[in-house]
């Protein structure tokens, strides 16, 4: 019995959209590369990055972008590697960077709101302060940093968001955006958590 | 031989068998189309103990996965955001390149995997992004403070190093010359010892900075002057 849950755990293709599951290899080996190489090491939490419209670049490739270009987010994916994201990862009231190495980066392409709150185009460091029950996602102007030091006096815009569980356990840290009726969400999850921050344009 | 040398050779061996038995399966999975006979599968690989590590891990389905060759990104000054929270940095930054790291993986890269003549991403995935924070001087022409895309056609001697108007877009397949705003040949320097994955980064110069490419046996320096 153990044996047949291990199997239905571990196909390697998601059986509702076809889409291979987790690619990457292994941190072992994004450490022995990251001692191997002399230019510039291998990150063990690799950057990605997510844009509105999903997928931008390659709507662009396929002459198939129907909106303009919104917001691109550039972030680190720490994984838990076994953790627990509130038992020795994040601590509740204390800020974190959303992310690893680099301070996460969100780039608007046009001005939007958030709450009510008017968000002017530009670029900003994003950062999080969790608590149990929501999520305080901060807008900072000290860009170009890396996220261990937010520097809370160039804080442009703090917004409250609520948090929920998920179903799904969420090994990467991941940010994406997705569609709503009049904008998107920049969806924010890890392990049993999400949060959702909502842009209107 | 040195016992560190061994053992690199021994790290480079088992990784590229590792990528191999990887490529296989994927392959063989893809083939599959019969979700019951992958659990087969599956059953048969975990008897064999040849499961590779990276499939046991599940994320989830709606949320993008982590892609195969990483991005990363790189400042000049070198590692800025770390100058900059150690006060360290007595100005902005000057360019970031961001880029997908693909891996060697045992295979030839250029000649093969990058073909001679033909224009190539400089990366992986998202077209690799080069900015400039203020205007450059490169190969004799002035570039404009912005984001750019970067693109190179390698040759087994020289590569022409591309700059691109085109922003957001995916690897190479939409690149269009009529959105050049330079090309500049630059020679190829042939390193010996093979490097795995893609590594784009900055050396100081006196007048500027070298834009540094390498992977597999080879690099180029692209001179930038801040003037």
């Amino acid at each position: 019995m153990p044996g047949l849950v291990f199997l239905c755990c571990c196909s390697d293709t998601d059986s509702k959209t076809g889409k291979p599951r987790l690619q990457i290899k292994d941190t072992a080996i994004a450490q022995a590369e990251s001692r191997a190489n002399p230019y510039s090491p291998v990150d063990v939490s690799p950057m990605d990055m997510s844009y509105y419209p999903i997928d931008y670049p390659k709507l662009k490739m396929t002459n198939s972008a129907s909106e303009p270009l919104i917001a691109r987010v550039i972030y680190s994916r720490p994984h838990l590697q076994g953790r627990g994201l509130f038992h020795g990862l994040l601590n509740y009231g204390q800020p974190w960077r959303l992310g690893a190495n680099e301070a996460t980066e969100l780039e608007l392409f046009k001005t939007v709101a958030v709450q009510g709150k008017k968000v002017s185009e530009g670029r900003y460091v994003l950062y999080c302060i969790p608590y149990e029950d929501k999520w305080t996602i901060v807008f900072n102007k000290n860009i170009d940093t890396w996220g261990l030091k937010p520097d809370s006096t160039k804080d442009a815009y703090r917004f409250d968001v609520p948090v929920k569980k998920t179903d799904n356990r969420i090994e990467f840290f991941t940010m994406a955006f997705e569609k709503e009726k009049n904008g998107a969400s920049l969806v924010m999850a890890w392990d049993n958590i999400e949060a959702r921050l909502p842009l209107q344009f | 031989m040195q016992s560190n040398v061994w053992k690199s050779f021994w790290r480079h061996e088992s990784k590229r068998q590792k990528g191999r038995i990887e490529h296989f399966y994927k392959e063989l999975f893809l083939r599959l189309e019969i979700s019951f006979m992958k659990k087969i599968y599956f059953a048969i690989l975990f008897l064999f103990g040849l499961m590779p590590a990276g499939f046991s891990q599940l994320d989830s389905n709606k949320l993008p996965p982590v892609d195969k060759s990483p991005m990363d990104m790189s400042y000049y000054p070198a590692d800025y955001p770390v100058l900059k929270i150690s006060d360290k940095a007595s100005e902005g930054p000057l360019v970031r390149i961001i880029y997908g790291r693909p891996q060697k993986n045992g295979r030839l890269v250029f000649g093969s995997l990058v073909e001679y003549g033909k224009v190539w991403r400089l990366g992986a995935n998202e077209a690799t992004e080069i900015e400039f924070y203020k205007d450059v001087t490169i190969s004799n022409k002035k570039v404009k403070k912005g984001r750019y895309t970067l693109y190179a056609i390698p040759e087994p001697g020289s590569w022409t190093v591309i700059i691109n108007k085109d922003t957001d877009t995916w690897g190479a397949f939409k690149y269009d010359t009529k959105n050049d705003i330079l090309r500049t040949s630059v020679p190829v320097i042939q390193v010996k010892e093979p490097v795995e994955t893609l590594s784009i980064t900055f050396v100081k110069t006196d007048s500027g900075c070298d834009l540094l490419v390498a992977w597999d046996n080879t690099e180029i320096l692209l001179p930038v002057l801040f003037k």
